[in-house]
């Protein structure tokens, strides 16, 4: 009897053991989508000289949401939390986005301007 | 010894209960913690600016230009209102900061919007005025020989 109880908590220590190896061994290659999109998002505005150049500020508003959204899951793999905040960064990129098209559009008035007078 | 071991044995079975209790309990209580049901803080301050730039996406025209963000973001902006009302903070301040994105985002479209139509108008007027100079510097050399 004692001998069970003996095996079956060195069963279960092995188990606890094994799992938490393997989600530690596992943790660094696992991925999430939606932050794996929302990188994707956030790198194609950054090779965009125009968003890069126009609307900086809002550019890197996306970029620290990301760098949230890294450190949450990497540390506590909370999809839920994971996937809200790659999302709010895909808008930042998108704000980001319209704004150099604002400012775009106010530098050509500024130079056709001239133009009128 | 016989009453040692029946002592032992009776202290192990009044354990027994709270052994067989104290981890499920505990499992229970991880997952409570973990879940979006536990309580934080009501997300008040972020539901407030949510709100402001909802006003202010509204000021900018959203509704005409920016309509489906603008949309998307009151639709945040209530189920966070209801989320927070059933006491479901976590999920009022995911969705209190989606609507207040949305917002800003609904704002910056609509600015873009009205700056670009501002330009295309101003070159419009540009070149209708190129034209009429254009048209009447064409037309003075055929004057001027008349004058003469």
């Amino acid at each position: 009897m004692k001998l069970s109880i003996f095996f079956d908590r060195r069963a279960v220590g092995a188990a606890l053991l094994l799992t938490a190896s393997l989600s530690l061994g596992c943790g660094a290659a696992v991925r999430n989508p939606a932050l794996e999109r929302a990188k994707d998002v956030y790198n194609r505005a950054r090779q965009d000289r125009e968003v890069v150049a126009r609307a900086a500020v809002a550019l890197d508003r996306a970029r620290l949401t990301l760098e949230q959204a890294e450190r949450v899951w990497s540390a506590e793999k909370d999809v839920v939390e994971v996937e809200h905040l790659a999302f709010v960064a895909e808008k930042r990129v998108e704000i980001a986005r319209a704004t150099a098209r604002r400012r775009q559009a106010a530098d050509e008035i500024q130079q056709l301007n001239p133009q009128r007078d | 010894m016989s009453t040692v071991f029946g002592s032992n044995h009776l202290r192990q079975r009044r354990k027994a209960p709270f052994r067989r209790w104290l981890i499920p309990s505990l499992i229970l209580l991880c997952a409570f913690e973990n879940s979006s049901c536990s309580t934080g803080k009501p997300p008040t301050e972020i539901l407030s600016k949510a709100e402001l730039d909802l006003r202010a996406a509204s000021e900018a025209r959203a509704d005409e230009l920016a309509p489906m963000d603008l949309q998307s973001a009151r639709e945040k902006l209530e189920a966070s209102k209801r989320a927070m009302a059933a006491g479901r903070y976590e999920e009022a301040r995911r969705l209190a900061e989606i609507a207040q994105v949305e917002a800003e985002l609904a704002a910056a479209k609509a600015e873009a919007e009205i700056t670009r139509r501002a330009a295309d108008d101003l070159r419009r007027r540009i070149d209708t005025l190129r034209v009429d100079s254009e048209r009447s510097s064409a037309s003075e050399p055929s004057r001027a020989p008349a004058k003469e």
